[in-house]
């Protein structure tokens, strides 16, 4: 039998990956305890398989149920981006948590506690989070978006703070928590209002029901519309935009860097497709256009954010700082895309995604594969001249940064370009020359970041800069960055899938009674790039 | 149109594109894939061989096997392809749509397109390359441990680069492997990177044909707007649809073949831009004679070819590449005859014999073209791995004053013998390869109506006799005469003891002899074809190479192909009305007897002057330079028509001093007034803001709660008095 808990599966296999976590964590065994990085990474990939070859797969059952949904096979890609990308984040931080605590129970000063060990907890704490990821895709009304939001935010509050023992990751969390739940209250807010507006929680229901008023009236319900703008606004915290993109400078600094990857992509991918179910219920109207209030508050997001990003970052020598308000900047640019709308917008929103969480992850996998004396490389100086200690490093952070940038041919550089594509294709040609001008404007430091590891003059002390013994960064960072090279090849079949990812139900039904294949084709265009 | 669109179209959800009517999507033939990745498969290796800081000569045995496996694939393909051409697709790369309409769609796949005229490409390629690289083998010992594998690197890249270039289904991917061989080239003339005149060389050849490159992309990209295609198949089934030619009007079809031609003589080194070539011996040899003489040279015959119908739109772009190959031709074998590095002299001579190839392109005989680039392949490498060899075995003595005898020492014979066939083949001596490839040209440039074509014949055949004179020049005054000999300066760390008085030229081993046999047998060789019986049309002469091409797109420049079966070639001809006679009779038979004793009459002035009266060929020149009148033809041959310092005048000075001028602009307006003066508003925004960024958790939720209250009340005041209409 299939019900919507079919769908759930792959969300169900995480939290069960979650909960053996949460037990072996507390194991006296340190051997245990180091297996807990392996036991979250095969989650992911029993998660991402299952989704990619069972739970999406198409019948005339699951077309029934998928109705209920606004977007019922986005869950397809989202879960197996978060599936991929977390797996990423998972070698990044391997050998992070508690290192302190663990080093000193192995060199036998301390003993054992499980009170005292974090390191369970963590690995918890991450799996929730993406959870809670794949979770925001499924969600068909407005309580499930509010709980998967949330699922994916408070995991990660307790993990700025726990990443690392120091005093300016307990005050990141703490401010990060206190801001969260702020903006948690004010798209809740917008919710309440829209639960008025149209006396209906599901999204699908308030999108006939706004249909109807629209259909009446001429025009959107006021207060529909003031509360999608004060749930567009609160979302907005978790893709770190403007105007509540504030807290994202310190927040990211002040945690370690492998937990600043994790920051930098998963909230940020939550909030995304929230803003994507969420506007689903405008129903774009007929002519693809959201209504026109909307459209200016997107728009006056859009520049702010990605322009406060990059002057932000602009004049900054603290390297986490730096790539801190960029990822702001980032949320700049898939606003565009948002902005575009279904179809070309989101698919370019969906690809860029994949572009963005992968090279985001690979140049914070730098900072977390250095150190010095045991803390982490704070200023983008301390970086020169890398490549002729470290040289993978040199190049995998190159590279990234250069996608990052948009730099041909990586895979940046395609989704920057289909989204701006987007963008121009929906009218938002202003837009996307002041998206332009930013990304020049982002030039100055990315280019930096690239070209100081790879040409810059050593400092003194540079030598002082050590790998961490943990090779999982490394590991991650050679494998995005053969990825970022590698996958433009396989472009047009990443399209074909993010189309076939956002296709709207009762379209998918026709579809399927037609030849019976429709997502089936998806798994079919997989098949060429596989095989070569 | 509308098929084709409809593939576009299929191909945009990533089925690969269908066939035209004749050329077949082949699926069952995906393994000639592997003629790519082999070269792929040799680059890795060679890498990890550097890095492992391999010290045998495991990175060229890679290569050798490598490039080998794929010659023998491609020889495979040869036998088991269906004429006139098949699809394999590999890859899906870009397929983008933006909506219906003819140029709302793009699309190039990693496709092959297999056709005679890739697969003539291919086999010499593969062929030659596999044996270059084992004799690279030998010649690259004294860098063993040290750039070896990088250099086996670099002809693994470039190899993988000129087959995606020759093989590829559409012009992206073309452009691609253009740029990679340009890259390969740019990367093996610099091997010797401690040597700055070997840099300058490498910068000198990789910018001159960026301006040929430039074309290229332009080219593409009207080849797109004008024919919303870029694959072969496709192009070729708009250009022959006649409900297009009727409703096409435009300056993008007069404009495609020069932007094409700019590109192809860039890349062949034809006027104006062939002065990277002979820089480029600043390579190690084996390079030279695969790149810049066997293979990448031809690149650009082989994209005129390609596009053939292209041209034929636009007849005065075959004049021009007629009048451009001829002219680089003679002025090229001009500069040939005045120098005296014998490496210089065989790349002004490929720079000569490419404008040949060009000749015959624009004189309708691509048969003509194909067929001396095949049989050039193979004598120009003998001829420049013959140098090599020299060179390897004097410690760089490359002075053809300061050999001489070289046949009668020991050791030296095969590479003297060897370099005797090259010469005969390079000369045109009778009943060589080189001889019926050439005669092909020469005849057909009679035969074809076209400005001053008859001109350009006579132009030919003068440059044909000088071209026999500095063949011999250099093959008598090194391998024949006295046995004498100095060193050169590049004395290795094993003989370096011994000091210039007693240094004894270390002969070429198994090798590099073995290598040299081979293909000077196989320059021998390439003059059958021309006897073999033709398959595919018997109207057409030329044996298997004019085989070869009919089946390709470059099929509508054969000789004596029916007139109805050129669709495009209304004002271009072959004259079959009236045809034109040379001495009374066929200008194709006419031709086998003055070709043949223009060449003799060289042959025979080079002996006399360099063999017999070698001191009357030094008197000649001072009695030349001695009369004021004449004095300056030998001087500018000596300096190469001064064409490098007209280029510095007319090119470099101007670039120079408008470099300077921008660079003033930047240091003092840009610099100075606008980023300084820009730089500073953020970070007074930023001191203005700073209030704000206080850290505090307060601060932070009320700009947040006061952002989104601001925000909301402004746009919600908007929607009450309906203040949009103003504000959009």
């Amino acid at each position: 039998m299939i019900d919507r808990l079919w769908f759930l599966m792959p969300e169900l296999i995480v939290l069960g990956g979650a909960v053996l976590c949460a037990i072996l964590g507390v194991s006296r065994k340190v051997g245990v305890r180091n297996l807990l990085p392996v036991f979250a990474g095969w989650t992911l990939i029993i998660a991402g398989v299952v989704a990619w070859l069972f739970v999406y797969v198409p019948s005339t059952e699951l077309a029934a149920v998928a109705t209920e949904v606004p977007l019922p096979w986005l869950g397809r890609w989202v879960v197996i981006m978060s599936a991929v990308v977390g797996l990423m984040l998972v070698f990044v931080q391997a050998g992070l948590v508690d290192r302190v605590y663990e080093a000193a129970v192995a060199a036998g000063r301390v003993a054992f506690d499980p009170l005292r060990t974090t390191r369970g907890e963590y690995w918890v704490f991450f799996l929730l989070s993406v959870g809670g990821l794949m979770l925001t895709s499924g969600a068909s009304d407005l309580v499930w978006l509010f709980l998967a939001l949330e699922l994916t935010s408070l995991p990660t509050y307790v993990m700025v703070a726990i990443g690392r023992v120091d005093r300016r990751s307990q005050e990141a969390g703490m401010k990060y928590f206190f801001l969260g739940a702020l903006a948690s209250a004010v798209f809740l807010y917008g919710f309440a209002m829209l639960y008025g507006a149209t006396g209906t929680m599901s999204l699908v229901d308030i999108r006939t029901v706004l249909a109807e008023q629209v259909a009446e009236t001429g025009s959107m319900n006021p207060l529909a519309t003031i509360g999608l703008m004060v749930a567009v606004l609160g979302i907005a915290f978790k893709l770190a935009a403007a105007p509540l993109h504030l807290y994202a400078a310190d927040v990211y600094e002040g945690a370690a860097a492998p937990v600043t990857a994790f920051l930098g992509f998963v909230p940020k991918a939550a909030g995304v497709i929230a803003l994507m179910l969420l506007l689903s219920v405008t129903g774009w109207q007929e002519d693809g256009q959201l209504p026109q209030v909307l459209v200016i508050l997107l728009w006056v997001m859009a520049v702010l954010t990605m322009t406060l990003g990059n002057i932000g970052a602009l004049l900054q020598t603290r390297i986490k700082r730096m790539l801190a308000y960029s990822s702001i900047a980032h949320s700049g640019y898939l606003l565009i895309g948002i902005l575009a709308g279904p179809g070309a917008g989101y698919t370019a929103v969906l690809i860029y995604l994949v572009a963005y969480g992968l090279s985001n992850t690979a140049t914070f996998s730098v900072l977390a594969g250095l150190r010095r004396s045991g803390q982490e490389v704070e200023f983008l100086d301390d970086l020169a001249g890398l490549r002729e200690r470290h040289p993978i490093m040199a190049w995998g952070m190159a590279i990234s940064a250069g996608s990052l940038l948009g730099f041909p041919p990586l895979l940046g550089f395609w989704a920057k370009l289909l989204l701006f594509m987007a963008g121009i294709a929906s009218g938002q040609l202003v837009l996307v020359i002041i998206a332009g001008v930013n990304s020049a404007i982002s030039a100055w430091y990315y280019l930096k970041i690239m070209a100081i590891p790879l040409v810059g003059t050593p400092k003194s002390d540079a030598a002082s800069i050590e790998r961490v013994d943990v090779p999982g960064a490394r590991f991650a960072l050679v494998l995005i960055s053969g990825a970022l090279l590698v996958m433009p090849v396989a472009l047009s079949d990443m399209i074909a899938d993010a189309e076939a990812a956002l296709r709207e139900p009762d379209k998918m039904q026709t579809v399927d009674e037609d030849s019976g294949h429709a997502g089936g084709s998806a798994i079919k265009q997989e098949q060429p790039s596989l095989q070569s | 149109m509308t098929v084709s669109m409809l593939n576009i179209l299929q191909s945009a959800v990533g089925v690969p594109a269908v066939p035209m009517d004749q050329v077949v999507v082949a699926t069952d033939l995906r393994w000639a894939g592997i003629i790519l990745l082999l070269p792929l498969l040799s680059l890795l290796l060679c890498g990890l061989c550097a890095a492992m800081r391999v010290k045998s000569k495991l990175p060229a045995w890679c290569t050798v096997a490598c490039l080998a496996g794929s010659f023998v694939l491609s020889v495979l393909l040869y036998v088991n392809y269906n004429p006139p051409g098949e699809v394999i697709p590999l890859l899906s790369w870009m397929n983008l749509s933006w909506g219906d309409g003819a140029l709302n769609s793009f699309s190039a796949n990693f496709a092959l397109y297999i056709d005679s005229l890739s697969l003539l490409w291919i086999m010499f390629v593969t062929g030659l390359g596999t044996l270059i690289a084992y004799y690279a083998s030998e010649y690259m010992e004294p860098d063993l441990g040290k750039g070896y594998a990088r250099f086996f690197a670099g002809v693994s890249v470039f190899l993988f680069a000129m087959l995606a270039l020759v093989l590829s289904d559409n012009l992206v991917m073309l452009y691609l492997g253009w740029e990679g061989v340009g890259f390969a080239s740019y990367w093996l003339i610099g091997y010797y990177y401690t040597r700055p005149a070997a840099v300058a060389a490498a910068k000198k050849a990789f910018i001159v044909n960026r301006i040929g490159d430039l074309g290229l992309a332009l080219a593409v990209y009207l080849i797109w707007t004008t024919f919303g295609t870029v694959q072969y198949d496709e192009l070729m089934t708009v250009l022959e649809s006649h409900s297009w030619r009727a409703e096409f009007e435009g300056w993008t079809i007069s404009a495609i073949p020069f932007l094409l031609m700019l590109a192809a003589f860039g890349k062949s080194a034809q006027l104006p831009l062939y002065v990277w070539l002979p820089d480029a011996m600043e390579g190690p040899t084996p390079v030279s004679a695969l790149i810049h003489a066997a293979t990448m040279v031809t690149a650009g015959i082989y994209l005129v070819a390609r596009t053939y119908p292209l041209f034929l739109l636009e007849p005065v772009s075959l004049h021009v590449v007629a009048w451009v190959g001829g002219l680089t031709a003679l002025l090229a074998a001009t500069i040939g005859m005045a120098q005296y590095d014998i490496k210089r002299i065989m790349a002004y001579s490929t720079v000569s014999q490419l404008g040949y190839m060009f000749l015959g392109l624009g004189v309708l005989t691509t048969y003509g073209a194909a067929y001396h680039v095949f049989t050039h392949a193979f004598f120009k490498a003998v001829l420049f791995l013959t140098c090599g060899a020299i060179m390897h075995g004097f410690a760089g003595q490359l002075d053809l004053r300061k050999l001489s005898g070289l046949r009668h020492m020991k050791g030296w014979r095969i590479t003297s013998w060897t370099m005797l066939i090259g010469c005969l083949c390079l000369a045109g001596f009778p009943l060589t390869s080189g001889y019926f490839s050439k005669d092909a040209i020469l005849a057909e440039a009679f035969v074809t109506q076209g400005p001053g074509f008859e001109i350009l014949g006579w132009i030919a055949i003068l440059t044909a006799g000088l071209t026999a004179y500095y063949t011999f020049r250099v093959w008598f005054r090194v391998c024949a005469g006295p046995v004498s000999y100095e060193p050169g300066d590049e004395l290795h760390d094993d003989h370096g003891d011994h000091g210039h008085g007693d240094f004894h030229p270390h002969a070429p081993r198994f090798a590099i002899n073995s290598v040299l046999v081979v293909i000077a047998v196989g320059a021998l060789v390439a003059a059958t074809p021309y006897f073999m019986s033709n398959k595919a049309d018997a109207n057409i002469a030329g044996g298997w190479v004019a085989d070869m091409v009919h089946d390709s797109t470059a099929r509508a420049g054969l000789p004596g192909l029916a007139e109805s079966q050129h669709p495009h070639s209304e004002e271009v001809s072959h004259g079959a009305h009236e045809h034109p006679t040379l001495f009374g009779m066929d200008p194709h038979k006419a031709m086998y007897f003055v070709s043949g004793a223009v060449g003799l009459i060289g042959i025979l002035l080079a002996a006399y002057l360099h063999l017999w009266k070698r001191k009357s060929a030094d008197a000649l020149r001072g009695w030349l330079l001695a009369r004021g009148w004449i004095a300056w033809l030998p001087r500018a041959m000596e300096r190469k028509w001064y064409v490098d310092e007209l280029y510095h005048a007319l090119v470099r000075a101007p670039l120079w001093i408008l470099g300077h001028i921008c660079y003033a602009f930047d240091r003092f307006i840009i610099d100075a007034v606008i980023v300084d003066g820009t730089a500073r508003v953020p970070r007074l925004i930023a001191r203005w803001l700073q209030p704000l960024q206080s850290g505090a958790v307060q601060s932070h939720a009320v700009v947040m709660i006061g952002g989104v209250g601001i925000i909301v009340l402004l746009l919600a005041l908007c929607l009450r008095f309906e203040w949009l209409g103003v504000v959009l």
